[in-house]
């Protein structure tokens, strides 16, 4: 099983193309991630995220013909999961600076990287983390430690692209 | 379909910024200033610097004055292309002339489009350019003479006047042997128009558009700006912007300006609200 971690920005979505990409580096982790992956992955986000993968699986060129995780999510090969942590880091951030924002962040990003992600639903609502997709990978079980693609906040918001096989 | 400007071809979503640079000593805007061509060719590595796709270079001011004959006029701008096309092989070379015989040899220099600001006053400029395999620029003038103000000059319709003028001189081009990609429309505001006329033009360009021709527009601190906001050149610029507005949402493909960098900014702004273009980078709300 393989199973992927990306975020859920929309400026990835071919519909906020600007002639300059402002999130190139991250989407170009992104596109490497979802090949990876293969055909078919099944899809963890919320509704708006949803969308980012799908574009994402377009533009990687893999099949499109991936479900999305209402239903049963196990026994499948291969998981897009739409995620990232806090977009309140810095003054510029979209959310303002929230001084919680750094320890979250870090203790998600650490429990992440063990394969076993924690999070704390209530706190992350506040933080503006978009969290859903990762709190269904516990369905998963234990994935183990984490390829870490990507970690970074180039816009006060903190993206992740992590890789794991199991 | 592709515009092709002498040896450059330009897609059918590119617009572009025609920078005039003059070698006379009299025109109303700089007043001579780009006379010595030293200074012209100061201007020339200016507006490439500043983006210009193409340069406009012109022997003899549009209003009357001193008479030059093809000459002096020749004397004034052959020399000058050659040095131009040497020193910036991607430039598009544009020569305001209307006369057949100075059309000949600058594109022997290097030209690669006949701007003629007299709507085929000389019969002969379509050859020379079908000839040359040269773009050129079919303008309305309301058959004036060349180098003479519009005087008592009126339409049934300005509009329909421009269209059938400069599209009739399209197709006699066609047919001298001009690659018909390489026609492009001028409605020549200012050009045996009043200001009214030129207003009009302006707020219809959308039918010269139309017509499928690329339309070049030519607007820079002309008198329409200047009558209509009651402004002396040199404070035309504001106006200028505007109305290279309102011709860059109707469509307009290439404007003929004094100043690159504003019109260059006015018009990506106006393609990029007119879903024409994206917007350079986006972020915003979108992290």
């Amino acid at each position: 099983m393989r199973v992927v971690l990306v975020p859920g920005v929309l400026a990835l979505l071919p519909e906020y193309a600007g002639l300059d990409d402002p999130v190139a580096e991250l989407r170009a982790a992104c596109l490497e991630a979802v090949r990876w992956l293969g055909d078919g992955p099944v899809i963890l986000a919320d509704p708006q995220g949803e969308r980012v993968a799908r574009a994402l699986v377009d533009a990687a060129g893999v099949s499109t013909s991936s479900t999305t995780g209402d239903r049963s999510t196990t026994g499948a090969s291969a998981y897009l999961v739409i995620g990232n942590g806090s977009a309140k880091r810095t003054e510029k951030a979209p959310g303002h600076l929230d001084e919680r924002a750094h320890p979250f962040d870090e203790g998600l990003g650490a429990s992440l990287r063990a394969g076993r992600p924690e999070v704390d639903a209530a706190l992350a609502e506040q933080l503006w983390a978009s969290v859903e997709g990762i709190g269904r990978m516990a369905e998963l079980g234990e994935l183990g430690e984490a390829r870490v693609d990507y970690d970074d906040d180039p816009y006060g918001v903190q993206y992740w692209v992590m890789r794991w096989e199991r | 379909m592709t515009l092709q400007l002498g040896r450059h071809a330009f897609s059918d979503e590119a617009t572009l910024m025609m920078a005039i640079v003059n070698r006379t000593p009299d025109s109303f805007y700089d007043k001579g200033a780009t006379w010595a061509e030293d200074k012209a060719f100061e201007r020339v590595s200016l507006v490439v610097e500043q983006g210009a796709e193409i340069v406009d270079i012109g022997g003899i001011k549009a209003a009357p004055g001193v008479e030059i004959d093809a000459a002096e006029e020749k004397a004034r701008v052959v020399d000058f292309v050659a040095r131009v096309r040497e020193a910036f092989p991607g430039l598009v070379i544009s020569v305001d002339t209307w006369r057949a015989e100075v059309g000949r040899a600058v594109c022997a220099a290097g030209a690669d489009v006949l701007n003629d600001a007299w709507g085929g006053a000389d019969p002969e400029l379509v050859d020379a350019a079908a000839e040359a395999g040269a773009a050129i620029v079919c303008t309305h003038t309301g058959g004036v003479t060349p180098r003479t103000r519009p005087y008592r000059l009126e339409y049934d319709d300005v509009v329909a006047a421009a269209i059938h003028d400069t599209v009739a001189y399209a197709e006699r081009a066609i047919a001298a042997g001009v690659d018909p990609a390489s026609v492009v429309i001028d409605p020549a505001h200012d050009f045996g128009k009043n200001t009214f006329h030129s207003l009009e033009v302006t707020r219809r360009l959308g039918e010269m558009v139309a017509t499928g021709y690329p339309v070049l527009v030519s607007l820079s601190n002309k008198d329409f700006v200047g009558e209509s906001l009651d402004v002396p050149v040199g404070e035309r610029l504001t106006g200028t912007l505007a109305a290279t507005a309102v011709c860059a949402l109707a469509g307009a493909r290439i404007y003929r300006v004094h100043e690159v960098v504003e019109t260059r900014q006015t018009v990506d702004m106006i393609e990029t609200i007119a879903g024409r273009r994206l917007p350079k980078r986006a972020i915003r709300g979108l992290q």
